[in-house]
């Protein structure tokens, strides 16, 4: 009985909706632009996680300096790296440690979207850290080592100038050749590969290296290889799994992204809200007479209540659904970069999974709910006398 | 004069008619304006690193990369390059107090140089600046930090680098504060930490002898461009290249790395915008249709339809400024309480031009929202007053 | 008065506040009703019309007093209480019809219905029964846009008698319409009140219409100044 009124509020109202169309349409797409700016901000700060957090492998080990906190800053003599050589809990192949010494030294590059420089990472590395990686090579060829020849990922193709197959590269006194490209998935593909000897020599690094890889016999190991290192007082170095290190970097930009996407829009919300308020209310004024003779039948003021808290409810539902398609249409997949842990830039993708979505629903279904609450309540406390006497 | 105070007083009775919907369209309105007020400051504050950059200083960094070290022997190069008035450097430490997290912009500098060229951006009394020129293991700080740790002077304080390192393995540098100064301009924080050069220099295990960027000051600003291209095409065949830019650029090239902030500002701001714009425009259309009977009255009683045309016209700008003046206010509270906040690492500046551009969106706002609803009532027929609602 | 009065007023009293001055409308006032009347109520702005038909129909209350509506106090009544006793008690009809603009004349009659425990089938057979009674059972799914104003007029008093109330309350039923077709709705009313027994209570202006009742009451000032039998022929 109490559904059967309660639903037919529902339907009553909803029907009436095209009364108030101009106005019912601009409570949607304001709901609408809240929810798709909302998940431009979510979709950007996933993506970013989902490139960097995907990155490495959890049987892979980086050595550092200690307390270098990254790459970038990382310095490593020869003599260590072949102390790390000798560690256990290592993958060999032929009778060899699969550990890579590599330097990372950064290089300017253009940014296609904005036409200005941009810090990239160019990689040098033996054959040993091109077998643990073991990238696809998508165009071109490999880099011959002592040749000045470079490949280079497939994101970083995409979103900066000047580096397809071919083209000559000027770093410092020396001229480099890009001869191919490479995909690994994840942050490598925002990379400029070379052989380390090469990049010792053209940047002046002697027979340092800046990070190692070790391969693992399993993610277990790294905790033997921790152990060999703390006995060792030449290796003053810090031990992470591959994987744990990318996802941090992650942490700290995707993170930042959303400490500035939700209070912009939640404070947006806060703008909608105000409009779908007006509009409730405008609907239960418009609405009062048709009200106030249900009422005078019989049916209760909590039928009332909700069939103009659905009225809201609806309306933002559709227009968190309207935003979340625009969201998906334009920003899903969308390529961008920015600065990441190891200040160079990383490229990566929009991603727009399906809990976002919900999130953003459920923003836009929290403004219609408190939107409509207020001019619900004054629904149910209509005067049933309205129904009598004039139009 | 009369004329206008009535009319004033008629435009506010209309808009006050409902006030809880008036108040909400003017709170969405505030909300927009408040938002364009902070992401406005907070772009200028991201630029303010170039806005207020020294147009008589030049930085020379590696071709390569500015990360790419520069060999300490150029600063004496550089300095005898004719139309070079003063030379000095600087080298990133990556410095940390006690925790990775609690990050601190630090500089290895010559002190002596460093000061000279910088004076207006360190405000400094004169005797601090020569107790930390003449200690080796003095530091120098922005006020900003020192409150933010408790600093004093005379306080030692080990700064840990993420970079550097000493022959024995520690990356901990143990540093007096011999100075502690403010910042020199406005909209500039003071939130720096500088040591001498030559104390890192000896120390540190790698990369000695070689410094990050070199500053300097020209005799004749005019012959700028000449100098950066005479300085570059110097050192065009080392392994070491140059690249000279106005600090301008050079701190641009910063935030440009954290990829198109402009672009998104613009974006959030233009939803913003567009989202009132639809809200405000509704708000009128519908206070106009509510008063048809109303308005054909006043024209029966004698008011001209211009009079009419700007009674509503006068009621959306009356609106959008309400809402939107507030909002803008309130950004700029916020831009204030948010630079106070310790550890925000700049400033965000609020300047006229903001004030100036929101009071143009404010009038376009009220202009767009009130015009056709105006116009619908100038062409209302007197009639209308008699006609059943 | 053998049986006991459907409707009985005792000793009602209400006052509004308005702007801060008091106005009494009813000071102790007394009415009693019998099942199976058929009683017009008329008087001029202001005598407090309008009050007593909030008071009847249960959407105001009384300050001190009782209502006994079939041996219900209605005063008595909370909120909901109130609610579910109009929707089992008392068909309304209105000056301005109050139907649904956007359901078809079949679902505005249903609408009383929906209170009760009947199913859809039931539902349906009713309203169809209904719309029969008032001569519309061939308009059942047009909207109230496509009638007339007498024909919606037929559709409300359908609503009204759907769920079988023991009384209808009309407020100016036909205030709206032309003089034939307001003798239509006037004589169907008449039709209710002696083929099916129904007690009808009508305010209205209109001397025409009140001769349709069996008697007549004249409020002024919040007192019936004269009650007088009248049957129209």
């Amino acid at each position: 009985m109490m559904l059967k009124q309660i639903f037919m509020m529902i339907w009553i109202g909803l029907l009436s909706l095209p009364q108030r169309l101009w106005l019912s349409l601009a409570t949607v797409i304001t709901i609408a632009v809240v929810v798709a700016v909302l998940l431009a901000f979510l979709s950007m700060s996933q993506g970013f996680r989902q490139t960097l957090g995907s990155s490495g492998s959890e049987d892979v080990a980086i050595i550092l300096r200690g307390g270098s906190g990254a790459e970038l800053n990382s310095v490593l003599s020869r003599e260590q790296l072949a102390l790390i050589e000798t560690a256990p809990g290592l993958l060999k192949r032929d009778g060899a440690s699969l550990v890579s010494g590599e330097l990372y030294v950064v290089v300017d590059g253009i940014k296609k979207s904005s036409g200005t420089k941009a810090n990239l990472p160019l990689r040098g590395l033996g054959p040993l850290g091109v077998a643990i990686r073991a990238p696809a090579i998508t165009a071109g060829r490999m880099f011959i080592p002592g040749r000045n020849e470079l490949i280079v990922g497939e994101a970083l193709l995409r979103e900066f100038n000047g580096f397809e197959p071919g083209s000559m590269l000027r770093f410092g006194a020396t001229q480099w050749t890009v001869v191919g490209v490479f995909s690994t998935g994840g942050v490598f593909d925002s990379e400029i590969w070379s052989d380390l000897g090469g990049v010792q020599n053209q940047f002046n690094r002697g027979s340092s290296v800046q990070s190692v890889r070790a391969k693992l016999i399993n993610p277990q190991a790294i905790e033997s290889l921790r152990s060999f290192a703390d006995q060792d007082p030449r290796l003053t170095v810090d031990i992470i799994s591959e994987r744990r290190y990318y996802a941090e970097q992650s942490e700290r930009t995707s993170d930042l992204i959303l400490v500035l996407g939700w209070p912009l829009s939640i404070a947006m919300s806060l703008g909608a809200l105000a409009g779908a308020l007006n509009t409730i209310y405008l609907s239960v004024s418009a609405r009062s007479r048709d009200i106030a003779t249900v009422r005078a039948i019989g049916f209760s003021g909590f039928s009332a209540f909700c069939g103009t808290l659905a009225e809201s409810l609806f309306l933002s539902a559709v227009g968190g659904l309207l935003g979340a398609l625009v969201a998906l249409v334009f920003f899903d997949g969308l390529s961008a970069s920015t600065l990441g842990g190891n200040f160079t830039q990383v490229v990566f993708n929009f991603s727009l999974s399906s809990d976002l979505f919900i999130q953003g629903l459920w923003l836009a279904l929290l403004i219609g709910l408190i939107g409509g609450f207020f001019p619900a309540i004054r629904a149910a406390r209509l005067p049933v006398a309205q129904a009598f006497g004039s139009r | 004069m009369t004329v206008a105070l009535a009319s004033l007083s008629l435009i506010w009775a209309n808009l006050s008619r409902s006030r809880l919907r008036f108040a909400l369209t003017a709170f969405a309105i505030f909300i927009a304006f408040f938002l364009f007020g902070i992401l406005q400051s907070f772009e200028r504050g991201l630029n303010a690193g170039a806005d207020l950059a020294a147009a008589d200083r030049l930085i020379i960094s590696n071709r390569i990369n500015f990360t790419q070290p520069l060999p300490i022997a150029y600063v004496n190069r550089i300095a005898a390059i004719e139309g070079v008035r003063q030379v000095s450097h600087q080298s990133w430490m990556g410095s940390y107090y006690q925790e990775p997290r609690n990050f601190i912009f630090g500089f290895a500098i010559d002190p002596q140089s460093y000061l000279q060229i910088y004076a207006d951006d360190i405000a400094l009394p004169p005797e601090q600046a020569a107790a930390f020129i003449q200690n080796r293991r003095g530091a120098l700080v922005g006020e900003d930090v020192a409150k933010q740790y408790g600093w004093q002077i005379g306080d030692l304080i080990p700064i840990s680098s993420n970079i550097w390192q000493r022959a024995d393995g520690s990356n901990v540098w143990d540093l007096v504060i011999e100075g502690i100064y403010r910042a020199g301009r406005a909209n500039i924080a003071a939130n720096t930490l500088y040591l001498h050069y030559d104390y890192l220099n000896e120390a540190r295990t790698t990369a000695r002898d070689f410094t990050g960027t070199i500053s300097f000051t020209t005799l004749d600003p005019a012959q700028n461009d000449a100098i950066a291209q005479a300085i570059d095409s110097r050192f065009q065949n080392s392994a070491y290249a140059t690249e000279t830019r106005t600090e301008e650029a050079f701190n641009r090239s910063f935030v440009e790395q954290l990829g198109n902030i402009g672009l998104i500002v613009l974006s959030v701001s233009g939803a913003a915008m567009f989202t009132i714009l639809i809200i405000t425009g509704n708000t009128m259309a519908l206070s106009i249709r509510e008063r048809t009977g109303e308005i054909g009255v006043m024209k029966v009683l004698g008011f001209d339809a211009r009079m009419v045309f700007a009674l509503i016209l006068a009621e959306s700008l009356a609106l959008a400024l309400i809402g939107g003046l507030l909002g803008v206010a309130a950004a700029q509270m916020m831009a204030r309480f948010i630079s106070t906040v310790p550890g925000f690492p700049f400033p965000l500046g609020f300047t006229s031009g903001i004030w100036l551009s929101s009071f143009g969106l404010m009038l376009a706002l009220g202009l767009i929202t009130g015009l056709l609803p105006a116009f619908a009532a100038y062409r209302l027929k007197p009639t209308a007053a008699f006609a059943r609602a | 008065m053998t049986a006991k009065p459907l409707i009985n007023l005792h000793a009602v009293s209400k006052s509004y506040e308005k702007a801060g001055h008091v106005i009494t409308i009813f000071d102790q006032l007394d009415l009693s009703i019998a099942r199976g009347d058929f009683v017009a109520i008329m008087g001029p702005s202001g005598s407090g019309k309008t009050t007593l038909l909030n008071l009847l129909g249960g959407v105001d209350r009384p300050d001190r007093g009782a209502i006994t509506i079939d041996e219900t106090r209605i005063d008595q009544l909370g909120e909901s209480a109130l609610s579910r006793w109009r929707g089992a008690h008392i068909g309304f009809i209105f000056q301005f019809y109050n139907l649904m603009p956007m359901l078809n004349a079949a679902r505005n009659v249903e609408l009383p219905l929906l209170l009760t425990h009947l199913k859809g089938r039931a539902r349906r057979d009713h309203v169809m029964t209904a719309l029969k009674i008032v001569g519309l059972e061939d308009r059942a799914k047009h909207s109230p846009r496509e009638m007339s104003g007498g024909q919606q007029q037929r559709v409300a008093i359908a609503r009204a008698i759907v769920s079988d109330p023991a009384f209808l309350l009309c407020d100016e039923p036909t205030g709206d319409l032309d003089r034939e077709t307001a003798d239509e709705i006037l004589s169907m009313l008449q039709m209710l009140n002696r083929d099916f027994g129904k007690t009808i209570i009508m305010v209205t202006h209109d001397p025409e219409a009140a001769r349709y009742a069996r008697r007549i009451l004249h409020l002024d000032k919040g007192r019936f100044i004269e009650a007088e039998a009248m049957v129209a022929s």
